[in-house]
């Protein structure tokens, strides 16, 4: 599992099921083998994978009901099929063999690397991709081929393709790993190949590659997963798990 | 400590760059250590950097200012022991931004407020060596292979048991490996990667240290159990999804392709992961997780109860089980690492959410209760990764994730059995992360807690 969601508006977890082509929701306080409360799976829904990496994120916008799952092609590594990944977008309430309520899918909407991540901006009514080492931006509501409304792509820009990313509606802050294996803070409302706000420089700092991301507003920290990873990037500290929180107050001011 | 304007500091420890003063002030009332008369309001914390220890530092400019240094730009540098003191006071506090119209982007050097992590090992396998009653086990956290002599028995007032030797380090190329087999008659040591390597390693009987392997075979992605029929010269190897169980040469190496591959709908295998073989029978046994979907067909994605499916040893594609053990009575849960008896007709599983080593028949079929459940408090049993069976002694070795030990009972061990032994590599009370992979994090606000899955 590379990224998964806390609906903190219901108080709810929302997890794929990689290999089962399933999105499980679960109580927040959920514990131990606790069954979900409903379970999104069938020929209806549309849900694929692929090979290599399955299904291995997902995201909720809590405010507006709705769950996207970022799709795989189907494929198996080196042996592309003739398809686009896809968004899908399914009702937060949806429970069984259900279709989901719109796709973003299609060349115009530039979507073309396989399950990217996704995440909402309630406030602004955005829907931000990252692939490619862009961010495309969309209308929260944008369906079918559609072209994005701005991309955040070039040198200066230093995104990165990443496993998930966080966006705080707020301040409209785009939270997400950058060139560098350092950590970048964009605001949602740049298009081109601008810079980000700010930059955390973890591999530097810790040694160690960031994998997963996530907010603490309250306590105005983002925390991250660290993986060892091999080769280069051997954390010096020798302990290949470990999540690190950083305070990071401007992105949330 | 100094504060200096439009000045070059050279000192080893933290610098403060401030263009003016709005957050520090309060931060100055806090502490003698930060006090200046240019500390007036209207000014605010741009920046918190630790500084080389020799050379000058480079001052930034204020974005649009054309000034390079401008008057109510202020720098700081501290020692390193006010490091944490000066972040716990920073800590919720504002830092400026440059604007995007300057193209300019800060960057906050600043140190993790919090590091959670297990300075422990995490066992995920185990393995035994008959010639020598040697233990190994594997470690998911530290990224390593331990070894024990099987009379090893921690004290229960000792931390832990110091292993003979380690295999660790960069040339080893361990990783997230999964499984351990060791060669009966050379004393090899077989590895396998499940997520990022991608491949089965093997070493030396007296590896120790950071050791490269003697030999490298690249594998499929979720490769997660490995065994080998010593007489036909095969390796066996489990595949998570596509479910599979690919068999290769023994000596396979680079990237060789496997001899044969068991897979398909027939098969019924799902979201495999352990796997054992009956040479006597010549009989493969797999148990499954039961999550299955077929990867290029959308929504076919579905949940099965676990279950062990049994297999001619010389299976090939889409064959179809000669019997399925499966259904509430077997009380599989997580079922992982195997091994059949052959002389006494029984079958070892662990069963790591179940917290048990479950004993069945080895021709049991259906909806079969074990024949023998080793579970409760006394056992030490803490999420079970990995058995691994001692015929000479009658001893049955298990590995838990969640307690940094191994613990060894008697092969017929039945109901909530103390182990003989435990070798433990870290405190009797230490309750450990469980960290396999910290792949992703997400953060319950409700209840300020951190989510990780593994």
């Amino acid at each position: 599992m590379h990224g998964f969601a806390y609906d903190e508006v219901h108080d709810e977890i929302v997890v794929n099921s990689p290999l089962a082509q399933a999105i499980l929701t679960f109580r927040g306080g959920a514990s131990g083998e606790e069954p979900p409360i409903r379970v999104i799976q069938g020929t209806q829904t549309q849900i694929l994978g692929d090979a290599y990496s399955a299904l291995d994120k997902v995201s909720v916008d809590g405010v507006n009901n709705e769950i996207y799952l970022p799709l795989g092609l189907g494929d198996v590594r080196g042996q592309s099929r003739d398809t686009l990944p896809a968004i899908l977008v399914f009702d937060r309430q949806a429970n069984g063999n259900v279709a989901p309520k719109r796709i973003l899918k299609g060349p115009r909407t530039q979507i073309v690397g396989n399950k990217p991540p996704v995440a909402v901006d309630p406030l602004h009514n955005l829907l931000v991709v990252n692939l490619n080492n862009a961010f495309l931006i969309f209308d929260r509501t944008a369906s079918g081929d559609v072209a994005p409304k701005a991309v955040i792509r070039g040198p200066r820009s230093q995104v990165a393709s990443t496993g998930n990313f966080r966006v705080y509606a707020p301040t409209g802050m785009i939270v997400d790993r950058c060139s560098g294996e350092s950590v970048c803070a964009w605001s949602i409302n740049d298009n081109g190949d601008v810079p980000p706000r700010w930059k955390i420089p973890v591999k530097q700092i810790t040694g160690y590659r960031i994998s997963g991301l996530a907010l603490d507003p309250a306590h105005k920290e983002v925390l991250f997963s660290v993986a060892g990873w091999g080769g280069d990037d051997y954390p010096p500290s020798g302990i290949m798990n470990a999540v690190l929180t950083f305070s990071w107050p401007e992105i949330y001011e | 400590m100094r504060l200096v304007r439009n000045g070059v500091v050279v000192f080893a420890g933290l610098v403060i760059v401030a263009m003016g003063i709005r957050g520090l002030p309060t931060v100055a009332k806090r502490t003698s250590v930060l006090s200046s008369p240019e500390s007036s309001s209207g000014y605010r914390l741009v920046s918190i950097q630790k500084v080389s220890d020799f050379g000058e530092i480079c001052l930034p400019a204020e974005p649009g200012s054309g000034d390079a240094n401008p008057d109510n730009n202020l720098f700081a540098s501290y020692d390193d022991r006010d490091e944490n003191h000066l972040l716990d006071l920073l800590r919720g506090r504002s830092v400026y931004a440059a604007t995007q119209e300057n193209g300019q982007t800060l960057e906050l050097n600043r140190q993790p407020v919090r590091r959670l992590w297990d300075t422990d090992p995490s066992y995920g396998s185990i393995a035994f060596d008959p010639r020598t009653g040697k233990v190994f086990l594997q470690d998911l956290n530290l990224w390593a292979i331990r070894i024990f002599d099987r009379m090893t028995n921690t004290p229960a007032n000792a931390n832990r048991s110091e292993p003979e030797r380690v295999i660790q380090g960069k040339n080893t190329e361990l990783q997230f490996n999964t499984c351990m087999y060791i060669d009966p008659v050379n004393g090899d040591i077989y590895t396998v990667e499940n997520d990022i390597g991608d491949s089965i390693k093997v070493f030396s009987q007296d590896a120790s240290g950071n050791t490269a392997p003697k030999r490298n075979l690249k594998v499929t992605h979720r490769a997660h159990t490995i065994t080998i029929d010593e007489q036909k010269e095969e390796l066996f190897v489990s595949v998570n999804y596509p479910p599979q169980v690919e068999v290769y040469r023994k000596t396979a190496s680079g990237n060789e392709k496997p001899l044969r591959v068991v897979t398909g709908e027939s098969t019924r295998l799902a979201d495999v992961h352990g796997i054992a073989l009956d040479q006597k029978a010549h009989e493969l046994f797999v148990n499954n997780w039961g999550h299955i979907s077929q990867y290029n067909v959308a929504g076919s994605g579905r949940f099965e109860e676990p279950s062990i499916t049994v297999y001619p040893l010389d299976a090939n594609g889409d064959t179809a089980p000669l019997r399925i053990i499966q259904g509430a009575r077997t009380q599989l849960d997580w079922p992982g690492a195997m091994f059949v008896d052959p002389d006494k007709g029984e079958m070892y599983v662990t069963n790591s959410v179940g917290q048990s080593i479950l004993v069945f028949g080895a021709k049991d079929r259906g909806d079969v209760p074990p024949r023998r459940i080793l579970k409760g408090p006394r056992t030490g049993l803490s999420y079970p990764s990995s058995l691994a069976v001692d015929i000479k002694n009658q001893e049955l070795w298990v590995s838990n994730l969640g307690s940094a030990s191994a613990t060894v009972y008697p092969l017929t061990a039945n109901g909530d059995v103390p182990p003989l032994r435990t070798i433990r590599s870290a405190p009797a009370n230490k309750v450990s992360l469980k960290f396999g992979k910290t792949q992703a994090v997400t953060y319950d606000t409700k209840r300020e807690e951190i989510l990780v899955p593994n």
